[in-house]
């Protein structure tokens, strides 16, 4: 029954501007959570709803299970309805009018299914979301958690081929927000349900994928493990937006296999890592991610002097700001204690797997 | 010792200050209750005692008709058959006309707010024009295209050979001219509820495998549903109070609703003041309860689906059939705005109304300014419009600066007795004009050297029938200015009253002007309430508008018809163009 989402070179151009989509193509294979993940307007909510079938694609192609759904270029166009998929909203959209189960037995109600048959399926499906004794409640009288949840369980009932989930978790307070996506990935696994999800929050991206796409300006600029996305990023945007907010700009010197010299102006070098085949004398830009800044241990080759600029207790971690050839970066160093004075010179290390260089493509721009 | 003395009469004076503050708005919140009470509470009561007596006013003087008080009266008139037919009759026209307005007003929002019709702003735009027109003029065009002898559309049937013919002096054409007239009440609530309903509500419908027809009546207008009911209350509590369309398409065939009915009775030799007093209480409670369940069904179940961030509303791609929506709209237009003023303008031009055939038609030697050049001969038509044009300013400026009081007094203050107040002054949204008439009438004729036969009659009874509206237009002009610079002003030392003057009445300025601009333009095309204050010499234009419709002479009243019209139209743009809109949707609410 579960089938594989197969997405080619999707292309969605609006009346006005650049495109929302350009040229994105992905799988997603049965039983598989990917997720789409990437800053607003980046088009990864176009693509879904183009997936949905309640946007219209301008180019490529879609198919569900083998068949294709969508084709601007033949001029295949499923109507949503006869896509067999389920949707869960941002905004919930349950209906107002409706009881909790009056919901969730919509969906089957237009599909051939005996009233018995579709009486188990509602309670099924309930249970699933935790709301079995919320039946018979107004949907107006739940709170916004149990809102999502009947949507949840109203998009699972009929067993859709896929899911699909837009930003489902971000109407929701910061709590609810962590219980419910640890809660959802359980019901998706437990069900076995194929989904394609879409957020900008990485940490949900992380707990709930298996794997991530990073999308930006229409584009798809990596797809991978969660791991892979976090450790091995494909570019420096990917490294950006997943965590990795410091920057150093220099010169590749010299490079051998998975490691190369950055010489980082007024002759200081440091080992990185090369993702990319960069040759020697290459502008390179290096992503380093806060936390991989350890500051007061001399360890290894990429040991440099550096200076607290100043601290910011966090209370279970501390951030500093410290100044590196003659750049400002952020460091976060876990622990309750604050280690480290302001003004103080200290020597800090960078591991040169956490050193990852780029080639250098001018400025860009993060947000 | 010097400052404690000092001190102590500080306070003491403190003290007389509050005697004072708490005398002034004492003294400022009664006199705004006498007010209310002698605009509003007066003539209603009086009202009711005209329905309990048995005697003439005018004839039997006030003191002995009050002396005559019985529920036999009312009891007596509740049971004469007649009353009933004309209940009976309104409650036909009525429900039949807002099943109508429904269909139509739904419609419409449809195709504005959810589809990719061609030119839908423009629809959208046209389709509340018929709120413009005056139901008077309305009538009269009817009558002129759809007599069943002589109108225009059996004239062209008869040219085209069809043997098909219409005739709208009938029920049937009363329900139509009122369903295709009102459908803008329902057209407006519902399409500002489509427009603010999440499309992800209908999006998951879609996605649930419902189609886009099952759609529409499982989820989108169950969810509007309040809007909807809304929008079928208001159109029939509007339809409940007007007396143009009725009377001039019932006349010919003596179908009364209770507005031509009360009219009617008035007009009998002896007028019967009571009996009409007493089927005025009767629409008085009617228009009442319907009033009472539109506030329940507002302010009840209404379902919040805003989702806190923008969306775009949905658009269906109707492909070709988008053509079709596109025709429908047009041909809404047709009807409710080109006949008639076609049909206008050609009686108003034409030399004799009797057409042989389509030739005569456009025949141009038929047409010329004769009744326009005979209306102006006639020295009531210029007073009219004379007189018209002064109750319509002195009812904006008396009751424009009343409203304000009125809702300053409501909404920034805390005064005690403002609850009374906010009450009464939204009382006569419960009465229908006809009423306020009756009941004005009632309250002034018995007295002898008093407002009857005066232009204030006609003012004081507009004031009152129009303060709900104004209040509410005044308030929200005032209730965007936020209250803290009103506070800042009272901290740099200004009084309520310098506050007012210096910081809330500039502020608020094109807002008031814009109400009371609305004011006036409602004052001088209302009929209802004029009917019966009117003298030979306070006549108005609305009224000798339906003296020249009875008169017979279809050529006159199409020429005056047009006139007003066009006056109007002059008036309503600057009103239009003083509040930016925002004055439309309240010509809107009192018909």
């Amino acid at each position: 029954m579960m089938a594989t989402l197969e997405v080619t070179e999707l292309r969605k151009q609006f009346a006005i501007g650049r495109p929302a989509i350009d040229g994105v193509s992905f799988s997603v294979p049965a039983g598989e959570i990917v997720v789409l993940l990437g800053p607003s307007g980046c088009g990864k909510t176009t693509t879904l709803r183009c997936v949905a079938g309640l946007e219209h694609p301008t180019g490529g192609e879609i198919s569900i299970s083998g068949k294709v759904v969508s084709s601007p270029e033949r001029g295949v166009l499923v109507p949503p309805r006869s896509r067999d998929l389920g949707m869960v909203f941002q905004s919930y959209a349950v209906w107002p009018h409706m009881t909790v189960r009056q919901n969730v037995v919509y969906p089957l109600k237009h599909r051939n299914i005996s009233r018995a048959d579709a009486g188990r399926k509602v309670e099924e499906a309930l249970a699933l979301v935790g709301l079995s004794e919320y039946g018979d409640r107004p949907v107006v009288a739940l709170s916004g958690g149990q809102m999502q949840r009947v949507a949840l369980a109203r998009s699972m009932v009929y067993r859709p081929q896929l899911l699909l989930l837009d930003e489902p978790l971000s109407n929701l307070d910061a709590k609810l927000r962590l219980r419910l996506r640890d809660d959802l990935r359980v019901i998706l696994k437990q069900t076995g349900m194929t989904a394609l999800y879409v957020t900008h929050d990485q940490a949900e991206a992380v707990v709930l994928g298996d794997r991530i796409g990073v999308m930006r300006d229409g584009k798809l600029l990596q797809m991978d493990s969660p791991d892979a996305i976090y450790n091995r990023p494909a570019d420096l945007f990917v490294a950006n937006f997943t965590g990795a907010t410091n920057e150093l700009a220099g010169t590749l010197v010299a490079c051998n296999g998975r490691y190369g010299v950055v010489d980082f102006g007024d002759g200081r070098r440091g080992e990185v890592a090369l993702f990319h085949a960069l040759a020697p004398d290459e502008k390179v830009r290096v992503a380093l991610r806060p936390e991989n800044i350890a500051i007061g241990r001399p360890d290894g080759a990429n040991t440099f002097s550096a200076k607290v600029l100043d601290r910011r207790y966090q209370g279970t971690q501390t951030a500093y700001g410290i100044e590196l050839f003659g750049k400002r970066l952020e460091a976060i160093e876990l622990g309750t204690a604050a280690r480290h004075q302001v003004g103080v010179e200290a020597p800090v290390s960078l591991p040169r797997e956490c050193l990852w260089a780029y080639r250098d493509r001018g400025p860009v721009s993060h947000e | 010792m010097h400052g404690q003395a000092d001190r102590r009469s500080e306070v003491t004076r403190g003290a007389s200050d509050g005697a004072r503050r708490r005398l002034y708005t004492g003294l400022w919140v009664g006199a705004l209750l006498a007010i209310l009470a002698f605009l509003v509470i007066y003539p209603v009561i009086m009202l009711l005692l005209g329905a309990l007596t048995d005697t003439n006013p005018v004839v039997d003087g006030l003191a002995r008709s009050l002396s005559h008080l019985s529920v036999a009266n009312f009891l007596t008139v509740l049971a004469n058959p007649n009353v009933g037919e004309a209940l009976l009759n309104t409650l036909i026209a009525c429900g039949g006309g807002t099943a109508i307005a429904v269909a139509i007003g739904l419609f419409f929002s449809w195709i504005v707010v959810r589809t990719n019709t061609p030119f839908k702003g423009f629809i959208a735009a046209a389709s509340i024009l018929p709120l413009f027109a005056p139901p008077l003029v309305a009538g009269v065009a009817w009558a002129i295209l759809g007599s069943p002898k002589t109108g225009l559309i059996n004239t062209m049937f008869k040219w085209m050979g069809s043997d098909f013919r219409v005739d709208l002096y009938s029920m049937w054409g009363l329900v139509f001219v009122f369903g295709i007239y009102y459908a803008p009440y329902v057209y407006m609530f519902t399409s500002s509820a489509l427009r603010n309903m999440d499309p992800s509500l209908e999006e998951a419908a879609e996605i649930s495998g419902a189609s886009a027809f099952s759609t529409l009546f499982t989820v989108t207008f169950p969810l509007i549903m309040p809007a909807i009911v809304s929008g079928m209350l208001l159109s029939f509590i509007v339809m409940l109070g007007i007396y143009g369309i009725p009377a001039v398409l019932g006349a010919p065939t003596n179908l009364n609703v209770l507005t031509t009915y009360i009219f009617k009775l008035t007009n009998w030799s002896p007028p019967l003041y009571n009996t009409a007093a007493a089927v005025a209480i009767i629409l008085m409670v009617v228009t009442g309860l319907l009033v009472y369940l539109q506030q329940r069904v507002l302010s009840g179940r209404s379902y919040t689906t805003v989702a806190g961030k923008a969306f775009r509303p949905r658009s269906l791609d109707l492909g070709p059939w988008r053509w079709l929506t596109f025709a429908i709209g047009i041909l809404y237009l047709l009807v409710v705005v080109v006949l008639p003023s076609l049909a206008l303008i050609v009686a108003a031009f034409r030399k004799f109304m009797f057409i042989r055939d389509v030739a005569s038609l456009f025949d141009m030697r038929q047409y010329s300014l004769t009744h326009f050049e005979s209306i102006f001969d006639n020295p009531l038509t210029m007073r009219s419009i004379y007189n018209a044009v002064e109750v319509g300013v002195i009812t904006a400026v008396v009751g424009g600066a009343l409203a304000f009081a009125i809702g300053y007094t409501i909404h920034r203050t805390r005064v005690a007795g403002r609850g009374a107040i906010d009450l009464i002054s939204t009382l006569p949204v419960a009465i229908p004009g006809l009423v306020v008439g009756v009941a004005y009438l009632w309250a002034w004729i018995g007295i002898p050297g008093g407002l009857y036969g005066t232009i204030w009659i006609l003012a004081l009874a507009f004031i009152a029938r129009f303060m709900p509206d104004t209040v509410k237009a005044l308030s929200t002009s005032f209730l965007q200015i936020h209250r803290e610079l009103e506070e800042a002003a009272w901290v740099c030392g200004k009084g309520m009253l310098g506050t007012i003057r210096t910081i809330v009445l500039p502020l608020a300025s094109p807002g008031v002007l814009a109400a009371m601009t609305l004011l006036f333009v409602l004052a001088i095309r209302e009929l209802g309430s004029s009917l019966f204050l009117y003298t030979s010499n306070t006549m108005v234009m609305s009224v000798l508008l339906l003296d020249y419709y009875e008169g017979g002479n279809i050529g006159k009243t199409a020429a005056f018809s047009l006139v007003q019209t066009v006056l109007l139209g002059v008036l309503i743009g600057g009103a239009n163009w003083l509040s930016r809109g925002a004055a439309q949707g309240n010509v809107a609410r009192t018909g």
